[in-house]
């Protein structure tokens, strides 16, 4: 087990882009060898240990790395990019990019994520306990996929284009959704605890389940009648019948 | 300023040099007979030494090329580069930013790049381009085959008014030579038709594609231009098209060349040597394009090899795209030139596994190992259409080694064993070979074969050395060195200057852009114009005064001389 | 001496109509013949700013300066700052945005320009379904359906009726006006409307669900429709449909009441494959309305020196975009941005409360030609010549075909590009590159 506790140094204004924070970049690492990792701030590169206090106990391989982020952290981006296996336990807010292409291990966020937090992520689970911002698990400008794999679960609320274009994996929303949820969903599976508007526009396959109220539904989508899922009945669409979709939306009755 | 390189194994076959040792000198951007014994030295170590590569049929610069990289961030976030001390950063791999057109190509050892389509009226956008373009020398086709006043002159059959209107169409858009896209399509896409053959009657303008193709060649052979009609095919992109392009490649018999160079160059043949009569028996006929090819001697061709992976399909040829995007589910950006052609983008993935793919994959290769001469297939991907330039080493390779095209068979679609004769091909390119498509065979068909393309005294000082010794390998079996090797010169000299070493640009002149300046009698042009300012007057959205290309947008010109003066009667 | 310039292009709106003739005396503008009455005031010129100006902070006034002070002053808050914005650059040509993508390599910055607050969403919208379009010569000569949405040429873009889209006749088109059906969607009666053949009222913000409902019906799905779609009744949907469908060739003209409205970009991703789909029917082309006449050019020289279209933040050497994270407000909101740059384009006057407020607070240099309410922001003023009026170059039309703008007169101040570059050149000494 190694593990790896950073805290912030100060408060910063401008965003550090710190995807060297992760478990695959850490793994088998000493305290001086982290704290010399690149990270930037603006146009300025620095170092992890010119921003952070980090502190190391152990070593180990990326699956058997602990990321623990204390302190406010909602001026970092891109933290776990890309990581395959380990654990960031981070222990208030994150800025953007949060887990974006993952393909493995865990991130947990006390707090609040900004926008784009799961992007294209592949595999892993991203758990965030205050609210997400815009783009929840969706892709890059222009890209056809989003999300391919693993799950993200937020017990808070998120803002509009949660799970654009995604072609795989789940998101959970405890709170409430902003517009256009599940919008171009090609495959994933988008549950919505609370309420939202205009969702599963474009969606060619994968499921969207909503618990709340859909404040606006799309008029591209066929009513089939009832059915129960987990017990509770929603009325059952099939749609976006433009491009004749296979995508189902459950909104509850 | 003078270089010498010592102890190359050069590949000249315009001058007869097929890997002899020999050593090349340079004199002010020239390659010269002797130099003095001040001059820098190069030692080539018995290293490959080529002229620089020259690509006749590349997209590189232009509305459509921007339009792919504005509708593409996803492709821009690809191959980026910071900045260095010297070079601006690089991005994008199947619609690079404009300095990485330019470095990449010089990395490759090309000093060379013809872009393959511009309509006039949008000319100043592809010179901006191109004039950012670091490096290279380059030069832009211009479109013709739907234009109107083409259509016009080509119905009255008053061959003196169209050699006028593409005499002035090449200086208004700095042209290098006519481009004729799908002729007469471009206009009936204007309402979302297309032409299906030659014969088909262009509504409103009473031609047809075949007398658009004929006419242009004759006026091209009048004016006497450096390079032929160049010509993408009717029908393109529909299986059965191989006979529309054997049909088209028929007419260049109507016509005798008045340069030392074929009559009509037939482009990007892997998207028009298709057989079969739908997808689903969709089959390769570049063998009967490669036949014709060996038994005729007034048409060349080039390759558009396909590479698998992301594309970016961009064309003048308005309806094929569009069937495309809606063939793949795909983002579509149409761009169609009032009174001149259309336009449009679409991004493809080639994948292995998917059959049309596979075939078309084998085509291009058919293409080059069936047809004997080098001269008559350049080597292109028609990019980013087949896929993007940096992968003609890949091509290379496949052409110079038999075990690596099987080893690649092995790996897609088992239809491609069907549908093309690539596995039973064993034919490898040699170095000779490759030389031919890439340099002297292209400055041939470009007609600029006094400068470029070759080593002889006279020529331009663009040369690439590569990190191969030929006595020292056998290309059949080390196709990944070739590859390699192609893929990082380790040195590319352009104009005498090394810009490239090890791979790594070293210095970032500009480079020159090539247009032709053609005559004909002035009276021939007044009465054309007369044409042109009705057409002004009544249809086109911008004033005449405002249409041409100024000189601030062609800063370091190299302008050609052709001409109809004296007038030769045919 | 008197002199008449013709076929000179006006520096105005996106039309960027290229038939003017300007009166010129003693190196003074006297007249302007065919501009509209916009672009006849833009040419004849108001509100100079005559030199350069500075102040130590934002309450002081203004002391004039020389221009070797500005340029040493903008150079030094500009080298200075970690998180620094060029921004503007749609009143500007081509040769000048050129100068600003190099000047923001050089140091590190984020470049946008007045898209951001326009048509930006039409950008990103192209990113996700393409653009099929056209010249506007296509439309004056073969459009016989053409729709306004969200769009009011009449007030924005005076002249596009009559020389691109409505009035004009065309080959195809002889009749002009009466040969074309005009159609206007939009969430009020505008004075564009009050004389289109169809108007469409939607509700506010309800863009999108009409769009969605219009594509349902064109693909066969009319039956899941509802009886009526943000605001529109079903019946009023299906005829414009029809009415698109049946077009030889349709022109859809969409405005910032679709860029700036619930849903923004989503709802020109929706409307670009609306126009796709119809396609399959008939002819038909979308076309932003573009607002400034070089603000399409930018996106143009952005894109092909850098790969992408706006937005582009240099921090790290090589070029990252995504706006919602890199556009000049995401930035300004979050307080990131440490100094600024504003360059022909007026962010204190369209950009949000709380992007100004922080302008407010941090170091900016205006380069302008103009005061306007950026100037009452700015630290550092720098005055230039006006391009396209007193300095040649290139611009785009709303429709991508690049045009060459004259000069008309000869500038008495320094030019973007000369600011550029000597700012630049200074920068380089500083930063020690």
């Amino acid at each position: 087990m190694q593990t790896v506790t950073i805290k912030p140094k100060s408060e910063l204004t401008i965003s550090v882009e710190a995807e060297n924070i992760s478990p695959d970049k850490f793994a088998g690492k000493s305290e001086k060898d982290i704290q010399s990792l690149e990270v930037w701030l603006g146009n300025h590169k620095t170092t992890l240990g010119d921003l952070f206090t980090i502190k190391v106990e152990g070593i180990g391989t990326a699956a058997d790395v602990k990321i623990v982020m204390e302190g406010n952290f909602s001026r970092v981006k891109r933290i776990g990019e890309g990581m395959t296996a380990g654990l960031i336990m981070i222990k208030g807010d994150v800025d953007m990019h949060l887990g974006a292409k993952m393909s493995g291990g865990k991130i947990t966020v006390a707090g609040n994520a900004d926008s784009w937090a799961g992007r294209e992520m592949k595999g892993g689970d991203i758990i965030i306990e205050g609210n997400a911002a815009y783009y929840l698990g969706s892709g890059y400008r222009g890209e056809s996929c989003g999300m391919r794999g693993g799950k993200i679960t937020v017990l808070g609320n998120t803002l509009d284009f949660a799970g654009e274009h995604m072609c795989g994996g789940e998101i959970y929303v405890n709170g409430n959704a902003g517009i256009l949820a599940g919008i171009s969903n090609n495959g994933g599976k988008i549950v919505i605890g609370g309420n939202t508007s205009r969702p599963g526009s474009e969606m060619s396959k994968g499921t969207i389940i909503i618990k709340g109220k859909v404040d606006e539904m799309m008029p591209v989508f066929k009513l089939e009648g009832t059915e129960a899922v987990d017990g509770v009945t929603y009325n059952k669409y099939t749609g976006d019948v433009i491009g004749n979709g296979k995508g189902l939306l459950y909104v509850l009755v | 300023m003078e270089l010498l390189i010592k102890n190359g194994s050069v590949y000249d076959p315009v001058n007869g040099i097929k890997g002899d040792r020999t050593d090349i000198s340079i004199r002010d951007g020239k390659i010269v007979d002797k130099v003095s014994s001040s001059a820098s030295v190069i030692d080539a170590g018995g290293r490959v030494v080529m002229a620089g590569g020259v690509d006749a049929h590349s997209h590189i610069a232009g509305a459509k090329v921007n339009m792919g990289r504005i509708m593409r961030p996803e492709d821009t976030r690809l191959g980026i580069k910071p900045r260095t001390k010297i070079t601006r950063p690089c991005t994008g791999y199947t619609v690079p930013n404009v300095y990485a057109m330019g470095y990449r190509y010089a990395q490759m050892g090309y000093t060379t790049v013809f872009e393959a389509a511009q309509a006039i009226m949008k000319a100043r956008h592809t010179h901006e381009e191109l004039e950012e373009i670091p490096i290279i020398d380059k030069g832009a086709l211009t479109l013709f085959g739907s234009n109107w006043p083409t259509m016009d002159f080509v119905r009255e059959k008053n061959m003196d008014k169209l050699a006028a209107y593409v005499a002035w169409g090449l200086l208004a858009s700095r042209g290098f030579g006519i481009k004729c896209v799908n002729p007469g399509g471009g206009e009936m896409w204007g309402f979302g038709k297309n032409v299906t053959g030659l014969d088909d009657v262009v509504p409103n303008f009473e031609v047809t594609p075949r007398e658009i193709i004929v006419s242009l060649m004759k006026v091209n052979e009048t004016l006497k231009l450096p390079h032929s009609v160049h010509l993408h095919c009717n029908n393109l992109g529909k299986p059965g098209n191989y006979r529309t392009t054997l049909a088209s490649m028929e007419l260049a018999d109507q016509v005798r060349a008045r340069k030392d160079r074929q009559v009509l160059h037939v482009t990007h043949v892997t998207f028009n040597c298709w057989g079969g009569t739908n997808w689903g028996d969709f089959e390769s006929k570049a063998d009967e394009i490669a036949n014709y090819l060996n038994n005729c001697d007034n048409v060349t061709t080039d390759m558009g090899q396909l590479i698998f992976g992301s594309a970016t399909t961009m064309t003048a040829d308005g309806p094929v795209q569009y069937a495309n995007a809606k063939l793949l589910h795909a983002k579509w950006a149409n761009g169609d030139v009032e009174l001149e052609d259309a336009s449009g983008v679409v991004p493809i993935f080639y994948a292995k596994q998917v059959s049309i793919h596979a075939i078309m994959w084998a085509m291009g290769l058919e293409l080059a190992l069936l047809t004997k001469d080098p001269y008559k297939v350049l080597l292109t991907t028609d990019h980013p259409n087949g896929g993007p330039f940096v992968n003609y080493p890949e091509v290379i390779a496949l052409l110079m080694s038999n075990k690596k095209r099987q080893e690649e068979i092995k790996t897609l679609h088992a239809l491609v064993n069907d549908r093309t004769k690539i596995p039973g091909i064993t034919r490898e390119l040699d170095f000779n070979d490759i030389a031919v498509m890439t340099r002297v065979g292209t400055a041939k068909v470009l007609g600029l074969l006094d400068t470029k393309g070759h080593l002889g005294a006279g020529s331009d000082a663009d040369l690439s050395i590569y990190d191969i010794i030929p006595d020292q390998i056998d290309p059949s079996i080390e196709h990944a060195k070739i590859k390699s090797a192609f893929s990082s010169a380790a040195y590319t000299i352009k104009g005498g200057e090394i810009v490239v070493k090890d791979g790594e640009i070293t210095a970032t002149p500009a480079g020159r852009t090539y247009w032709v300046d053609a005559t004909v009698p002035e009276e021939q042009t007044e009465i054309m114009m007369k044409d042109i300012r009705h057409k002004f007057k009544n249809y086109y959205s911008m004033n005449l005064a405002n249409y041409a290309v100024q000189d601030e947008y062609v800063t370091h010109p190299e302008v050609i001389k052709a001409g109809a003066i004296p007038v030769e009667v045919s | 001496m008197t002199t008449e310039i013709t076929d000179a292009l006006c520096p105005f709106c996106g039309c960027n109509c290229d038939d003017i003739t300007v009166v010129v005396d003693n190196n003074r503008i006297t007249g302007v013949k065919h501009a509209c009455r916009v672009g006849t005031a833009k040419i004849m010129g108001h509100h100079r700013i005559e030199t350069p100006m500075m102040r130590a902070d934002k309450k002081s006034e203004f002391k004039k300066v020389s221009y070797d002070e500005a340029i040493e002053g903008a150079a030094r808050m500009l080298a200075m700052s970690k998180r620094p914005l060029l921004y503007g650059w749609a009143s500007a040509l081509c040769e000048v945005h050129k100068k600003g993508i190099l000047l923001a390599e050089e140091m590190g910055a984020i470049i946008d320009n007045t898209a951001t607050v326009c048509h930006g969403p039409s950008t990103l919208a192209v990113h996700e379904k393409g653009l099929p379009s056209s010249t506007l010569g296509q439309i004056k000569n073969r459009a016989d359906v053409v729709v306004f949405w969200g769009s009011n040429p009449v007030h924005a873009h005076p002249r596009h009726m009559g020389r691109y889209s409505v009035f004009t006749k065309g080959f195809f088109q002889e009749k002009g006006r009466r040969g074309r059906k005009v159609i206007v969607v939009d969430v009020r009666k505008t004075e564009t409307a009050s004389m289109a053949d169809e108007f469409v009222q939607v509700q506010q913000g309800s863009d999108y669900l009409v769009i969605s409902a219009m594509r349902a019906i064109l693909s066969g799905h009319a039956d899941v429709v509802p009886d009526s779609a943000g605001g529109v009744q079903k019946e009023q949907l299906v005829k414009l449909v029809d009415t698109l469908k049946g077009a030889k060739f349709c022109g859809i003209f969409f405005g910032m009441g679709l860029t700036q409205s619930i849903s923004r970009y989503k709802n020109i991703d929706n409307a670009i494959s609306l126009t796709t789909e119809l396609n399959s029917f008939t002819k038909c082309v979308i076309m932003p309305m573009r607002g400034h006449y070089n603000v399409a050019g930018f996106g143009q020289v952005c894109s092909w020196e850098t790969g992408f279209a706006t937005a582009v933040d240099f921090a790290r050497g090589a070029p990252y975009y995504n706006p919602g994270e890199t556009a000049a407000n995401d930035l300004l909101m979050r307080k990131e941005t440490d100094a600024a740059m504003i360059i022909a384009g007026d962010a204190g006057a369209h950009f949000p409360a709380d992007s100004v407020r922080h302008l407010a607070k941090i170091p900016v240099v205006q380069i302008d030609p103009y005061w306007n309410a950026t100037t009452e922001v700015s630290n550092i003023v720098i005055p230039v010549a006006v391009c396209g009026i007193e300095v040649e170059g290139t611009a785009y039309r709303m429709d991508g075909v690049s045009l060459r703008y004259r000069k008309m007169i000869e500038p008495t101040l320094s030019t973007d590009v000369e600011v550029l570059e000597r700012i630049t050149e200074r920068v380089k000494e500083l930063r020690g590159v």
